[in-house]
């Protein structure tokens, strides 16, 4: 019984619920809070899967009244597929990092002997590069030695205020270490079976880091700039695997429309939305994992 | 000065040349700014050969070092780079289309076809 509801617990959480939260509008007014849930309800995901493959064998061979040498095997047989699962996870999370740690070194590599030192004296940040190119595009290169890069498009096309803005909106990346998040995203998804695998998450958090940073950008710059900006720039992926870039703009109308002026952040929803997250980590294990430890441990066959 | 300001000041040396330097011409080059040692230009040189971004080559028992790509075709791949979410390249460009006007679409497709 136990692994039947864990069972359903993970299917919902892997395949239902992503795509409800992803359709959601209450996280644009959440949008911390609602980053925390993403990594709760995928956490969840994985502690029900882990929950099922520990669980069910332990609960058919009692079903069965099958002996102790049976019980031992299955129990056995349990821990490696959990094993499995864990090292699979880990060994993703590995080569996320690996691959886009590398990436990001060559990329520093060559903006740092890209940059033209000269039309950015006034502009402040040490850590700041400016390429040649009308294309305006702004981005950050997140890591130990992190890098804002403007093209001399955005130069071109955005005032002061506006670049500072823009300043802001990627700086708060870098502090708050965003790829890091995106990165445990992409990492779960690569490991996930097929079948199972929703690039929603993905997406929805993408999107998410972007508002935080653009709610950053506006305490420090305010709406107006950030808004005029946003409007000039072309969408660059902050150096992540795995998210597409925005063709029909629609992240970017969201954007928009949360920074006008009716639309503010909800303390009520960043509150409910935590406190979401967090039971949904802590309620499954303590209604459903918890007593039945308590029930194996006694007929623990080895 | 930095080490990464005196390795962009070099690179920048040898794009504005246009033809192969010697150790000796990116030293005088750069001499005329500020005081340097021949050394230091060697060390300098020979420290972005590694990484790839230039090209060291044999001619009348000197050696001689270039860029491996224009400043312009480094541009380019840096910015597809970053406007790409993996290494899909197809997805990035049928994005540029929609972005970029279409003059510096062409530029930016051909720079990173002369790479290749």
């Amino acid at each position: 019984m136990t692994a039947l509801l864990l069972g359903a617990l993970g299917l919902t959480l892997s395949l239902v619920v992503p795509g409800i939260l992803a359709n959601a509008h209450w996280p644009d007014r959440a949008p911390a809070a609602a980053v925390a849930l993403w990594q709760s309800i995928t956490l969840t995901g994985v502690l029900a899967a882990i929950g099922v493959v520990l669980v069910a064998p332990y609960e058919l061979t009692r079903a069965a009244g099958s002996g102790k040498p049976v019980a031992s095997a299955a129990l056995i047989g349990a821990l490696a597929v959990a094993a499995l699962i864990i090292l699979r996870l880990l060994i993703s999370l590995y080569g996320v990092t690996r691959r886009s740690r590398a990436r990001r070194a060559r990329h520093r590599l060559l903006v740092d002997l890209l940059d033209r030192a000269e039309q950015h004296r006034e502009l402040g940040p040490d850590h700041l590069r400016v390429l040649d190119g009308a294309l305006p595009l702004a981005y950050c290169v997140p890591g130990r030695e992190p890098r804002v890069v403007l093209s001399h498009g955005v130069l071109q096309v955005l005032d002061r205020a506006q670049i500072d803005a823009v300043l802001a909106h990627e700086q708060t990346h870098l502090r708050h270490r965003h790829e890091v998040v995106m990165e445990s995203f992409t990492a779960f998804y690569r490991a996930v079976p097929g079948p199972l695998r929703s690039r929603k998450p993905l997406e929805a958090v993408h999107l998410l880091l972007e508002m935080i940073a653009d709610d950053a950008a506006r305490r420090r710059a305010g709406a107006g700039p950030l808004r005029a900006a946003l409007e000039r720039l072309t969408d660059a992926i902050p150096l992540a695997e795995d998210v597409k870039p925005d063709p029909a703009g629609e992240a970017r109308r969201r954007r928009l429309e949360r920074l006008a002026a009716s639309h503010t952040r909800s303390v009520a929803l960043s509150t409910v939305a935590a406190a979401g997250a967090v039971g949904l980590l802590v309620l499954p294990t303590v209604i459903l994992v918890l007593p039945w430890l308590d029930r194996a441990l006694d007929a623990w066959p080895l | 000065m930095a080490l990464g300001d005196l390795e962009r000041e070099v690179m920048t040396q040898l794009w504005d040349a246009g033809e192969p330097l010697t150790v000796r011409q990116v030293h005088e080059r750069l001499s005329r700014q500020r005081d340097l040692a021949y050394t230091t230009v060697m060390t300098v040189l020979d420290r972005l050969a590694k990484k790839g971004v230039v090209q060291q080559q044999k001619a009348d028992r000197a050696y001689k070092y270039a860029p491996t790509q224009s400043r312009e075709e480094m541009t380019a791949s840096v910015m597809l780079d970053a406007l790409t979410a993996s290494d899909d390249q197809d997805a990035a460009l049928a994005y540029f289309v929609g972005q970029l006007p279409p003059e510096a679409l062409a530029a930016a497709i051909e720079a990173v076809q002369k790479k290749r």
